[in-house]
């Protein structure tokens, strides 16, 4: 793919000659960038493809998602009335891709290793900018063509060959939109954040955007099929005509004129207008005032004496939330180093973040999901909730942030940091995992499973206290069974690339059965009214269960820890 | 007297490869002890072995003694460690990584922030206490590892490489917290490729080469009466090859056109 993409662009060697590039240094730059971005994981596969993939394959990998994203929303080109199906399709198309541009272009923009690797050698300006420029074109090449083959495939057959010739033009006028709102987006964050922020910012859009797309993945299908969706019509949106997708709908007017009400064919004009003059303002404010600022990174990156970021809490390390809680939740001071250290390192990391937060709203999502599996309409549903069991798959459900949330306590990027557990008196590595434990429960689980209890109490009543009770110690039972088993080490004291050695399938069987088993127990009693007191029985037998394996956590042994890092 | 530690025919294996072979030195109290040898000698493993983070290998260890193998935590209390190319969770402060470090030591909170605060006022790092270390260049990094390392105030001061990255104003500091430690009766164990700092800070040089230990005397006894420097007594015990001649070899290849 990178052979062929790269044999294409280098074609008109005469031009690019012309332009005062050196054919040969640019072949060799653009070989290299296009093999960074293989390596590279991308934005929406982050979780699914580490390391273990084989590179060659990302490129393609990312073609294939891309198409998929494009299939994924062709829904609307199919409703009765042609142009709200455009509209929609256009703006959904313009939300993906800018999100997808604002998550993975910055890798792209700031690779500031330019300015060590390229600007000592001897490479002219000319050959630099045109790397640069064709990169990015490559870049946009590889996700709009694919992502936009899907409609473009469907409308082609829904509306004939001249549909299917004026669509990629459509397409090209809508990138010039999100070119422009990326860069605006940009240059916003740098406008009201520092920039060494602008990473924790970027990371934050990337963690909206796994949301956005498994949301999509879920819910986008129930939606089509509400009912009423098919009939949805353009009129009765007399907003929509301030929105540029709406321009670019209208452009169609060029090709079925027809087709198209009178009142909007002037708007077509903007279709051209509109995108040209965001071109305009990116090419002549946006980006020279993005390059001065995207200049000011690459300052922080390298000069490390620079202003960095402080951190709440000032001066003394007392007085600050966490430390008051370790105080309160920890006896010793290893299980207090352990619950500081695991609070703070899941503040700070950005791949804990990536990981860890999508899984929050999975919740949610799959809650919908399943609830609304019936087809009944949406309030019907609601009406009809506290005569179900529901609840109970709901509360257990936060056992899929628990899997995540504790495994990430683990492994860590900076796994090498924890040497100094080794070199430093600690008696028992399990007094620090208790307090890492703790933190990072107190932290994350608990206040999630709060709400999670809150909503459960409104909707079915408070008759439902002991099932939350029960279901709460049944998922700290599932946690610290997946501690004991799978992670019984020290915090962030693993490779990454640990978790995903294929040695641990029996394991991974137990950690599965243990929530499937508590969590169908206690369904069980629930649907067999006059097993009630079952409930109570379960709660004991899972409270001595937690206390055993709290008992045999907390004293784990340096030998113990050890046989598991030789595993 | 008695020595402080004492490393009695240490030897370490890992598969088929014998890293350390039959290693002996005393070293006592208030001594400096510069640890030098060629990459792959054997200086690292037997760093971890005297802190405590290696543990099976065959010899005996003794502090004040006592076999460490008996009491490896009040071994490890009396040990400050600063490693080479120490890797530290850099998205805490250096406030936050001290108070984190000497809850592992077991030291108050109060006596963390105070003993935190003045060393690294000496380092110059005071303003920096509440900033994350993810944007710390490499001498500020080394100074709140070499902060850390004595926060507990130990016996036995190990330093592997501490001058890494140091700017030239932190080495001079460095230099002289080795001779005021030294005076107040601690240990140092020093260990470094920078001949001139080793050759002036050791009262004694022990040299290593392939897990053996080839040389372990003062420097003028190793210079043997001649004027050669540290340097040219390293590179004649321990290179086989003519380091000039490896040299020309060089520039040669970069001149060579096919």
């Amino acid at each position: 793919m990178n052979k062929l993409l790269l044999f294409l662009i280098l074609l008109p060697k005469a031009l690019w000659k012309g332009m005062g590039a050196d054919v040969g240094h640019l072949k060799a730059i653009l070989k290299v960038k296009l093999m960074l971005d293989d390596r590279r994981p991308i934005a929406m596969g982050r979780q699914q493809t580490k390391k273990k993939k084989p590179v060659r394959f990302m490129t393609a990998l990312s073609v294939f998602l891309s198409m998929l994203i494009g299939f994924m929303y062709t829904f609307p080109l199919h409703l009765d009335d042609r142009f709200m199906g455009l509209w929609l399709y256009f703006s959904v198309f313009l939300v993906m891709l800018s999100v997808m541009l604002i998550t993975d272009f910055s890798t792209v923009l700031f690779d500031t290793r330019d300015k060590t690797i390229l600007l000592p050698r001897p490479v002219n300006e000319r050959t630099l900018l045109l790397s640069r420029l064709l990169h990015m074109f490559i870049y946009l090449f590889r996700i709009v063509l694919p992502m936009s083959l899907a409609g473009w495939i469907t409308f082609g057959l829904l509306e004939g060959w001249k549909a299917a010739l004026w669509f990629p033009f459509a397409i090209i006028l809508l990138t010039i939109i999100a070119l422009f709102l990326v860069n605006g987006a940009y240059l916003l964050v740098l406008r009201f954040s520092k920039p060494g922020k602008f990473k924790d910012i970027i990371n934050y859009f990337q963690i909206a955007f796994s949301i956005l797309f498994f949301a999509c993945v879920y819910l986008l299908p129930r939606a089509v099929s509400e009912e009423g969706f098919q009939q949805l019509q353009h009129s009765a949106y007399p907003w929509a005509v301030y929105t540029p997708t709406y321009w670019l709908a209208a452009s169609w007017s060029w090709i079925e004129p027809d087709l198209i009400w009178s009142s909007t064919k002037w708007i077509s004009i903007l279709a051209v207008a509109g995108p040209l003059l965001l071109m305009w303002l990116t090419v002549c404010y946006l980006s020279p005032s993005f390059a001065k600022r995207i200049g000011s990174i690459d300052v922080v990156d390298e000069t490390p004496a620079a202003p960095v970021q402080k951190v709440k809490g000032s001066r003394s390390a007392e007085g600050t939330f966490y430390l008051k809680l370790a105080n309160l939740l920890t006896r010793n001071p290893l299980a207090k180093a352990g619950f500081s250290i695991a609070w703070l390192q899941t503040d700070r990391s950005r791949n804990f973040k990536m990981r860890v937060y999508p899984t929050f709203a999975y919740v949610p999502v799959y809650f919908f999901y399943i609830t609304t599996q019936s087809r009944k309409p949406l309030a019907q549903i609601w009406a009809d909730m506290p005569e179900t069991s529901i609840y109970v798959l709901l509360l257990y459900m936060t056992s899929f942030v628990v899997l995540q949330l504790l495994s990430m306590l683990v492994y860590s990027e900076q796994y090498k940091a924890s040497w100094i557990y080794y070199s430093s008196p600690v008696a028992r590595p399990g007094m620090v995992m208790e307090g890492a434990f703790k933190g990072i429960w107190v932290k994350y689980f608990v206040p999630m499973f709060l709400l999670v209890s809150c909503f459960v109490l409104y909707v079915w009543g408070f008759s439902k206290l002991l099932d939350i009770a029960l279901a709460f110690v049944n998922i700290t039972l599932f946690g610290l069974c997946i501690m004991r088993v799978a992670h019984r080490r020290l915090p962030f004291s693993a490779m990454e690339q640990m978790n995903e050695k294929g040695n641990r399938v029996l394991k991974t069987i137990f950690i599965m059965v243990v929530p499937m088993g508590l969590g169908f127990g206690h369904y069980w009693t629930t649907v067999t009214p006059w097993l009630w007191w079952m409930k109570i029985v379960f709660m004991i037998l899972s409270s001595i269960l937690l206390w055993m394996l709290w008992d045999s956590y907390k004293n784990t042994s340096w030998d113990e820890v050890k046989k598991v890092d030789l595993q | 007297m008695q020595p402080l530690l004492s490393i009695q025919n240490v030897s370490k294996q890992y598969g088929e490869k014998t890293v350390l072979n039959n290693v002996n030195l005393d070293i006592y109290p208030g001594q400096v002890i510069g640890y030098i040898g060629p990459n792959g000698a054997g200086k690292s493993t037997t760093v971890k072995i005297l802190t405590g983070v290696i543990q099976d290998y065959t010899g005996t260890v003794l502090v004040n003694g006592r076999d460490i193998k008996e009491d490896i935590l009040g071994l490890k209390q009396m040990i400050g460690y600063v490693p080479e190319l120490a890797d530290l969770y850099d998205l805490l402060t250096p406030n936050e990584y001290l108070h984190f470090v000497g809850a592992l030591y077991n030291i108050p909170d109060n006596l963390v922030t105070e003993r935190a605060t003045r060393i690294l006022q000496s380092f110059g790092l005071l303003d920096n206490m509440n900033q994350r270390m993810d944007s710390f260049s490499k001498g500020m990094r080394q100074k709140v590892l070499l902060t850390a390392g004595i926060l507990h105030n130990p016996s036995i001061v190990i330093l592997d490489e501490p001058m890494s990255g140091l700017d030239a104003n932190a080495v001079i500091v460095v230099k002289e917290l080795i001779q005021v430690l030294k005076q107040e009766g601690k240990t140092i164990f020093y260990c470094s490729h920078m001949m001139d700092v080793v050759e002036k800070v050791s009262d004694k040089i022990v040299l290593i080469n392939k897990g053996s230990i080839i040389a372990n005397d003062t420097i003028e006894a190793l210079r043997d009466g001649s004027s050669h420097s540290l340097e040219t007594i390293f590179a004649q015990m321990t290179s086989t090859e003519n380091l000039n001649e490896t040299a020309g070899n060089i520039a040669q290849a970069m001149r060579s056109n096919n």
